[in-house]
């Protein structure tokens, strides 16, 4: 496999302009990077650099104003909503700063929620899909907590279980935004450390931002962004090719 | 699944706006469910008292521009209601058609009762054959005092009770068989015709309200001689020996004298000469005589029973197909234009009702689209959080749909208990008739609701489909919601 097919995102010269009132703010100015499959990415920057659309122009929730953002092979500029819907689905994990569990379902039923949708399936007898997810709900050590309700979890434990239900579909990327800035520092630590886990063992590409210069060293590819530019760009160790 | 788990939980994670449109939704379902329960039962009762005392399912009258009620009044104004001139082709088309059970023919006019010169009374006169009467009404007719009349004999009258009661009081003596009163009729078409009847019985109308109470029964021919018919009678005049006389000795010239001509009737004498100014009887008795040997015996109306699996519309609509196939403009109508006001009014009743619950359905559906636009700005995060996991805007439109259909069910079963109830505690006590009016409507003096499975599945399909169409807005909104937003935080 040559390292062009081993990119899961590529952006180049991406640009991304909002109207705010009768202004005019360029949120990214040429941004350009790529990412390996397998990596542990760290988007970091200061408060309104940029991090944030970055990832959402990744995680397809959101459109470049000009520039190329390829995901997993595929142009996003030139998706309809069904066939980014249907990439996010597939394709993309998601970790959100609020955790964004849905309250009426339990803990299982939450990580079980994206295989659900719309009578999906990962692929795999309903079994095997039913150990899938008991796997991965005991995988972030909260297999006594199948059956609770999210309001009846601390925030720690609630982040956990978005991770599990980040990784339920299989994904090969889980994009994470500032996934530890809700938590205290020891269980932020401990965030990480699960993510960084799970990126070990089932070798799926994490993308976390931060604006923690703590936590930015955890990972093995940091891309730093200010002002809506990329100013760093720094792998921690070359990858071997599989 | 997940939907209807995710449905089911949101309705009790929103307590407040479940409660707020469960409550409204109830409401409405128990409203309807009685109110339809109320207005059915009043037209149900309506209908029996009319269908089997007096109208039958379907009536076919003479030539009349507009509907005839069974009093004999038209809504064109017309005095009095022409006879159907081709009564034995109906004769015989009902008696291979399968839709009618069985068919009366009947005469109906207003006519004012005399004791000598004295009026007594007026009010409606149905001109009948008193067997076929009593055969086709066999359940609404009990004879109190007299007898039946025998078929053939002299003209006879059979007054209800209410009417024997208030002639009585009129004539200051008891009105009872044997005795003989005059009739006339009201209205000039047919000049002035006056009939000596005798009482030959007192019945009692078992369905009846304060107008039907009223109703007299004439023999046919007496009411086509008051009608205007009298040359289409059915049977031959029988005089009395007194009559014969008077009929042989009379001499009209008598009636003028000697100066008739040269005097006060000279001029009338020439315009009556230029200008024949018959009655029409009298004109009907020429034409007729004229042109046919044996005339049909007129009859206004042919009242139809129909056979248990008829369809009234239909059957309507096929003799008056079959009326304008014999190029008659004989009119057919259902028992409800038969029965006049009274039915009207019922029937209108029920469209204003209906029209008040359309009205209250649209503020129903503004503030349920209310309540669920501002439940939807509550749950964007949740919604955008949807998205971005990968549901598509189907699942999200299900999702809001299957809410408010669990809400309406949910709601729906608790406001047709609540219904139910109401209307089992009306059974118990029933709805007195505050006035004449009321008891018109209620077809008697009490309302005892009926308790219709119907009304209660309408009621419940008409909310169901309330709060259908109130969600279909606050839906757009939530498909509007982009996944971004899941980005942005609760």
């Amino acid at each position: 496999m040559d390292s062009q097919n081993q990119f899961v995102v590529q952006l180049k010269d991406v640009h991304k302009s909002y109207a705010l009132g009768e202004t005019k703010v360029h949120a990214l100015q040429g941004v350009a990077f790529d990412i390996q499959k397998g990596d542990f990415v760290s988007i970091a920057g200061p408060s309104g650099s940029g991090k944030t659309t970055v990832l959402n122009l990744i995680g397809c929730v959101d459109i470049a104003t000009s520039g190329d953002v390829t995901v997993l092979g595929q142009r996003t500029g030139e998706l309809g909503d069904e066939k980014l819907t249907a990439l996010r689905h597939r394709g993309l994990g998601f970790i959100f700063q609020t955790f964004n569990l849905i309250p009426v379902l339990n803990i299982r039923e939450n990580v079980e929620l994206p295989a659900l949708l719309d009578g999906s399936d990962i692929g795999m007898p309903k079994k095997e899909q039913a150990e899938w997810v008991d796997h991965l709900i005991e995988s972030v050590g909260l297999a006594d907590r199948m059956r609770h309700k999210p309001a009846e979890l601390s925030g720690g434990q609630r982040q956990r279980i978005a991770i599990a239900r980040a990784l339920v579909m299989r994904p090969p990327i889980v994009l994470a935004d500032e996934p530890t800035a809700n938590l205290d520092s020891a269980t932020g630590e401990s965030i990480l450390a699960l993510m960084k886990r799970m990126n070990r063992e089932f070798g799926t590409t994490f993308i976390f931002s931060t604006h923690d210069q703590g936590i930015v060293d955890i990972a093995d590819h940091v891309i730093r962004l200010k002002d809506g530019r990329v100013t760093e760009n720094r792998r921690a160790e070359p990858k071997a090719a599989s | 699944m997940i939907l209807a788990r995710m449905a089911y939980g949101n309705i009790f994670l929103h307590k407040a706006k479940s409660v707020l449109l469960g409550t409204i939704m109830c409401a409405g379902i128990a409203i309807l469910f009685v109110g339809n329960s109320l207005i059915d039962t009043a037209i149900g009762g309506l209908r029996r008292m009319f269908v089997e005392g007096y109208t039958g399912d379907v009536m076919v009258t003479g030539p009349t521009s507009f509907p005839t009620t069974i009093f004999g009044e038209t809504a064109g104004g017309e005095e009095v209601i022409p006879h159907i001139a081709k009564f034995s082709s109906y004769v015989e088309r009902f008696t291979s058609d399968e839709d009618v059970a069985a068919a009366l023919p009947m005469l109906s006019g207003q006519v004012a009762m005399g004791l000598g010169e004295q009026v007594i009374g007026r009010g409606s006169a149905f001109g009948v054959d008193i067997a076929d009467y009593r055969s086709f009404f066999s359940g609404n007719l009990t004879l109190a005092e007299g007898s039946w009349p025998a078929e053939g004999g002299q003209s006879w009258i059979i007054i209800s009770e209410v009417s024997a009661a208030m002639l009585s009081r009129a004539a200051g003596k008891t009105i009872g068989p044997g005795e003989k009163i005059i009739l006339s009729a009201l209205g000039d078409t047919a000049g002035t015709v006056i009939r000596e009847v005798k009482v030959a019985g007192i019945v009692k109308f078992n369905q009846s309200s304060q107008e039907l109470a009223r109703i007299s029964l004439v023999d046919a021919d007496t009411m086509r001689d008051l009608l205007g018919f009298a040359s289409l009678r059915d049977g031959t005049v029988e005089l009395t020996p007194e009559q014969q006389a008077f009929v042989s000795d009379f001499d009209p010239d008598s009636l003028f004298g000697e100066g008739a001509a040269t005097g006060l009737f000279a001029e009338d004498a020439e315009t009556a000469a230029a200008v024949p100014a018959l009655p029409a009887a009298s004109t009907a008795t020429t034409a007729t005589a004229a042109t046919t040997a044996s005339p049909e015996p007129a009859w206004q109306f042919i009242l139809i029973k129909l056979a248990p699996k008829a369809n009234a519309r239909r059957c309507i609509a096929d003799l008056q197909a079959f009326a304008k196939g014999m190029e008659q403009d004989d009119h057919v109508q259902d028992w409800i234009a038969g029965a006049g006001s009274v039915a009207r009014t019922a029937v209108t009743i029920r469209f204003v009702f209906y029209l008040m619950v359309t009205i209250v359905a649209v503020v129903v559906i503004m503030i349920t689209m209310n309540v669920l636009v501002v439940s939807i700005s509550e749950r964007v995060p949740e919604i955008g959080t949807l998205r971005a996991l990968g549901a598509r805007k189907r699942f999200i439109r299900r999702m809001i749909l299957l809410e408010t259909s669990f809400l309406a069910v949910i709601a729906g079963l608790a406001g047709l208990v609540l219904g139910l109830a109401i209307l089992l505690i009306l059974r118990k006590s029933g709805i007195k008739a505050p006035n004449l009016f009321f008891e018109a409507i209620f077809a008697g003096r009490k309302l005892v609701p009926v308790i219709s499975p119907m009304a209660g599945f309408n009621a419940f399909l008409w909310i169901f489909a309330t709060s259908i169409l109130s969600s279909l807005y606050p839906i757009a909104l939530a498909l509007r919601i982009k996944p971004v937003v899941a980005m942005q935080g609760e």
